[in-house]
């Protein structure tokens, strides 16, 4: 309760000060304003009111986004939501952030970096003159708060430590992460996304993190409520003041409607676009629509624990009976490319192998020198979380029913879906992982014998001998040959039947500026100026 | 067992429980086939199939619906012979075709063909329906009938556990029946069916209370039939009106609620065909390819509408006093 | 109080038989032991079932729901954030409905079996038999797609925005309001036929009393009890949430509030909101009794 209070106090001495202060640069805005207020109420519909409402921090507008679903809590640390990292993005800073473009990493609050011979010290020279929302100075106490709260709390990012022996300051610019073992892809770890943002020391005593945010991104959480989230721009801002007065986050679940709202001009830019409208919607110049291959992908896994499953032959067979295509075009509508690996081309970790085109005779040759009788029932576990595995699942389904496999699709809600997978419980399943950037933590959790995250039960020396490999060795093509073996036996022993990779698709409204739609799915209005 | 019920002074010739416990409608009101007013000593006459048919073939409306009605029944019962296709037969190049000849309904977004999905979900569907309002009779009927024939402190615990039953919101009860049994055609019509208890509960009751006094009744029990004969024999055939009036309209919600919860993703499961998750799966395209989302809805639509119009049907015949609960549950 | 008390029993009861583990899931697809167990520790799951539910229960008597797994508010305040929504939804169709019912039940029961009674009869069937998803879709589609004239969904609060307000509002409640006003409609007709026929009526006419005088006097005010009844069942269930429909309307009220509950697996939330239901149920049924006997003196109930 104190805690709220306290915010309440420093928000409204916020609230007051852009009003005094003379050199805010949109301070020319507001007859702006006053004129598209005008304009669209001429235009009719339901877009007069909502263009110049909303947040009302800035002096600029605020830009309107309709987003799929609601943020569940805003403590970067502890959320593991898409629809929250939406909103964090804008709000918070990380030390080092992937590159738009190849995703690589670049500096953000760290403006440079050194490791010491053995891999082992990581030397962090941070950025001066970074304010947080509150006002207080950015400095390494922060950064040790904030990486000491995810280590000692145990919270969902702390895998990402695993190496870490300890996290140190070294005078206020300077921060040291001493390992335990080389960690080549220690800026993936603490850069990848804003689960790994900076609070300010002793945020989580001080404010309610998982409603209140304090972080030294270009917009600052004005207030969120159940229809949507409301940011105002930062002024103080380390990469400038955004040109665009705020961003209202608007949660519209259904597809149709978001893309209607952004037709009409209630909104300004959507990610839920329906997919099946994306090749109409190309030609369609009320709205500017693109896409980019994600770094995502969706797979089927067997489970190894289960006969017939254990048998490579079996798995290879189903390999051979699916038709990667099918599935990606009745999923994805065309939005989607198919891919025997992981990751997409344009990755500079992508691995060029497709040893399975779809043949349902070898398919069935396989079975039978499996020993194999047909049909053979296999459960296979999906979600509504994830409607498209729903949909792949049928095709899939249809496809195997083909070579003698009878496929018993099991929809289940993601709780029990996770806890099944959990228990070992299945057949085979089937999902996605999201935001793949560095194959030390996609490869390693999810094939190596015991990994974490290999529910799969897949487990080959050479492969766990290759992996342990790429995770130390610190050149990066010999890194890169590493992995790319991996992924073969991967691959050729069916631990992930690799799917396809979908789209990142987006729209906006036309003359919207300086946004860019980014393979991670980051959503950033940072630089974004409206039509 | 339990002792005779004082008979209450005016009980005989109002009927208690008459939902609202105003007095019943004289002439005026929909025309009463069955003299309400005759309730004299006289054993009234119980209504005959016959009777009851011939009574619904001269309400035009009704006759329709239970013709119509009659017609999906035969459908879902002949699904396999009559559908064009298979349910699943998938085909990704044919996806969406607008109806034509090869498809009169058109396909959906596998390519499967929606005219043989129709048909074939007309089964699961009504399987679903049925079943629901199935397991609500049975249980509520036996509650009521219990309740409202024993009075007392058999009727106070159980229409008090009703109360508490019918409190709950009756979609997030049904949702919250399918998250502990997990989704499926199966655990829909049970948790349906949970939800319209009180309701068959309740209607019974009422009734029963109205039968329970009356002198036929008295006469049975004073020659020293057992209660389990006079449950049988005198009270449930007698009471029965207004119970069947409410299976039929309770019919209509139960497919309403199954369309309803496959929307939510927690009924029918894919692939299987049924009406509500047809319709679930087709509002994505409704922009783009209305037909998806056209005729599932049209299929519930035309359903619903028959089974509350027999039900209308059915309440003048049967139940002129209008003694069924209809707002219960699901609307 | 019994029912309420049985509720929470069956509530609490019925969320732990919920398969599923919230831990599990707030942890998303990444596994790993010592995070959950750590987080399970700090959501007071560790505890036995028996003690949780004491806890839980002691703590709701005095207005206390519990904190929710997901978002780390407190349950209260989540149920508060939505209730205007709920609120603003369900007594729009609510007056949506009456606005139907009424003129259009009371028509046809002045003159039954004529052609306006046929055709309120029909209307009404429809109104009760089509899906309200399916309606929604299509209003959707029809006024914010193809005409351009209404936003698609969503909610502005009356107090930022009046206009928005209303414009959101109108879609969602004509959706609701035209089921809920079907139903009420027929009980409109029935009962106000059922007044025409009393006696007493009959009496006043026979005695040659102006027959708006017996229609305002005798006929309405014995009408006028079904109606309540009715219409306070169709409130309670508005009020409880609309589930589908606020889902089609990105309508953030409580319905939606306890699916999502339902499917994040946070117990706190879910508890919180169908005993408030119930609440509000029962709530609703007493004021129904009241109204009864202030209007009808005879019934004592």
């Amino acid at each position: 309760m104190r805690n709220r209070s306290d915010r309440a106090r420093v928000g409204t001495d916020d609230a007051a000060e852009p009003v005094e202060d003379p050199v805010r640069t949109n301070r020319l805005l507001p007859p702006a304003v006053a004129v598209a207020l005008v304009l669209s109420a001429c235009g009719g519909g339901g877009d007069a009111v909502d263009t110049g409402g909303g947040g009302g921090g800035g002096g600029g507008d605020t830009l309107v986004a309709a987003v799929s679903a609601e943020p569940d809590q805003f403590d970067p640390h502890v959320t593991t939501a898409y629809p929250s990292f939406q909103v964090l993005e804008n709000v918070y800073d990380t030390l080092v952030v992937p590159n738009a473009e190849d995703l690589t990493m670049e500096p953000s609050l760290a403006e440079s970096w050194e490791t010491s011979e053995d891999g082992l010290t990581w030397t962090f020279t941070l950025r001066e003159g970074v304010t947080f929302h509150d006002g207080s100075e950015f400095d390494s106490a922060d950064v040790v708060y904030s990486y000491n709260r995810i280590i000692d709390e145990e919270l969902s990012n702390s895998f990402r430590f695993q190496n870490v022996e300890s996290v140190a300051a070294d005078g206020p610019q300077t921060v040291v992460i001493t390992l335990t073992q080389p960690t080549p892809n220690l800026l993936e770890r603490i850069g990848s996304f804003k689960g790994m943002a900076i609070l300010p020391e002793g945020a989580a005593d001080q404010v309610d993190l998982t409603t209140e945010a304090v972080g030294t991104g270009p917009f600052r959480l004005e207030s969120s409520d159940a229809s949507s989230t409301v940011l105002t721009a930062y002024e103080d801002y380390w990469g400038g003041t955004p040109s665009i007065g705020g961003v209202e986050f608007r949660y519209v679940t259904e597809p149709a409607a978001a893309l209607t709202a952004l037709q009409n001009g209630e909104v300004q830019w959507t990610d839920n676009i329906p997919p099946q409208q994306i090749e109409s919607l190309r030609g369609d110049d009320t709205i500017e629509l693109q896409t980019t291959p994600s770094v995502d992908y969706w797979y089927m896994s067997m489970n190894y624990a289960r006969p017939p499953f254990d048998n490579r032959d079996v798995r290879r067979a189903i390999s051979f009976a699916v038709d990667r295509e099918a599935v990606a075009e009745a999923a994805w509508f065309g939005a989607a490319q198919p891919n025997q690996t992981a990751i997409p081309e344009d990755s500079f970790f992508h691995t060029d192998y497709a040893p399975f085109e779809r043949d349902p005779d070898q398919a069935r040759q396989l079975l039978a020198q499996a020993g194999v009788q047909t049909p053979l029932t296999m459960g296979l576990m999906v979600t509504d979380e994830f409607p498209e595995t729903i949909t792949a699942a049928q095709v899939i389904a249809s496809q195997l029913g083909e070579v003698g496999i009878e496929v018993d699709i099991e929809t289940l809600d993601f709780a029990t879906w996770l806890d099944r997978q959990g228990q070992g419980d299945f057949d085979a399943f089937m999902l996605g992982w999201l935001g793949n950037l560095d194959p030390a933590a996609y490869y390693q959790e999810q094939h190596q014998t015991n990994g974490p995250n290999n529910y799969q039960k897949y487990s080959n020396p050479q492969v766990d001998q290759l992996l342990q490999q790429g995770a130390s060795e610190t050149d990066e093509d010999a890194r890169k040959q590493a992995y790319d073996q991996a992924a073969q036996l991967i691959v050729d022993d069916v631990s992930y039947l690799y799917l396809y990779n979908p789209d990142v698709v987006q729209a906006w409204a036309p003359g919207l500026a300086g946004y860019q739609i980014r393979a991670d799915k980051a959503i950033n209005f940072e630089n974004v100026e409206l039509p | 067992m339990t002792g005779q019920p004082v008979p209450r002074a005016a009980a005989g010739h109002t009927a208690p429980g008459s939902g609202a416990g105003h007095t019943a409608p004289g002439s005026g009101a929909s025309p009463p086939p069955t003299e309400a007013g005759v309730r004299s000593t006289q054993r009234p006459p119980r209504p005959r199939w016959r009777e009851t048919l011939g009574l619904l073939a001269r309400n035009p409306t009704a006759a329709v619906a239970a013709t119509v009605l009659l017609l999906i029944v035969l459908m879902a019962v002949f699904d396999e012979t009559l559908a064009p296709a298979g349910p699943n037969e998938i085909s990704v190049e044919d996806r969406l075709q607008a109806p034509g000849w090869d498809h009169p309904f058109g396909t959906d977004d596998l390519g499967r063909d929606i005219l043989s999905r129709v048909v074939l979900g007309a089964a699961v569907s009504l399987r679903v329906g049925f079943l629901a309002v199935a397991f609500a009779l049975v249980a509520g009927a036996l509650i009521g009938l219990l309740a409202g024939f024993y009075g007392r402190w058999v009727d106070d615990v159980l229409m008090r556990f009703m109360d508490v039953l019918f409190a709950f919101p009756a979609v997030l009860l049904a949702i919250a029946v399918l998250a502990v049994r997990g989704p499926g055609a199966g655990n829909t019509a049970l948790a349906i069916g949970i939800v319209y208890i009180p309701v068959f509960a309740r209607v019974t009751r009422a009734s029963v209370l109205g039968v329970r006094e009356e002198v036929y009744v008295r006469a049975s029990r004073s020659v020293g039939a057992s209660d389990f004969r006079l449950l049988t024999r005198h009270v449930l055939p007698n009471a029965a009106p207004p119970i069947i009036v409410q299976t039929s309209i309770s019919l209509a919600f139960a497919v309403l609620a199954e369309a309803a919860l496959s929307f939510l993703g927690l009924g029918t499961q894919p692939p299987n065909p049924s009406w509500g998750l047809m319709l679930a799966e087709g509002r994505g395209f409704i922009d783009i390819a209305w037909w998806l989302a056209f005729f599932p809805g049209m299929a519930i639509f035309v359903t619903v509408l028959c089974f509350n119009l027999l039900g209308d049907g059915l309440r003048d015949v049967l139940d002129p006093r209008q003694r069924t609960l209809m707002a219960g549950g699901g609307r | 109080m019994v029912v309420l008390a049985g509720v929470s029993v069956i509530v609490f009861a019925l969320v732990h038989l919920v398969p599923g583990d919230p831990i599990r899931l707030a942890l998303g697809t990444r596994f790993d032991q010592e995070t959950y167990d750590a987080l399970r520790a700090r959501s007071g799951l560790d505890q036995p079932l028996v003690e949780q539910f004491f806890g839980w229960f002691g703590r709701a008597v005095s207005g206390d729901l519990g904190v929710s797994f997901r978002s780390g508010e407190t349950v209260t305040s989540l149920i508060a954030e939505r209730l205007p929504a709920t609120l603003t939804l369900a007594f729009a169709s609510i007056l949506v409905a009456l606005l139907i019912a009424v003129p259009l039940g009371t028509l046809s029961a002045l003159r039954p079996r004529s052609v306006v009674d046929r055709v309120a009869t029909v209307l009404s069937q429809i109104g009760i038999s089509v899906p309200e998803f399916w309606m929604a879709i299509v209003l959707i589609l029809v006024f914010a797609g193809t005409l351009g004239w209404l936003p698609s969904g969503g909610y502005v609060p009356l107090t930022e925005d009046p206009g928005g307000w209303a414009q959101r509002l109108l879609l969602p409640a004509v959706v609701t309001g035209v089921v809920s006003g079907s139903v009420i409609t027929r009980f409109v007709r029935s009962s106000v036929l059922e007044a025409l026929g009393a006696d007493h009526v009959r009496t006043a006419q026979a005695k040659g009393l102006p027959t708006r005088q017996v229609f305002t006097w005798h006929v309405l005010r014995n009408a006028l009890l079904p109606l309540v009844t009715v219409t306070g069942v169709q409130l309670a269930y508005l009020l409880s949430g609309v589930v589908v429909v606020e889902i089609v309307f990105s309508w953030p009220g409580l319905g939606q509030l306890a699916l999502q509950a339902v499917q994040a697996r946070d117990y706190p939330v879910l508890q919180g909101a169908i005993l408030l239901f119930a609440v509000v149920f029962l709530l609703i049924n007493l004021v129904v009794d009241l109204l009864y006997t202030a209007i009808d003196p005879r019934i004592r109930r």
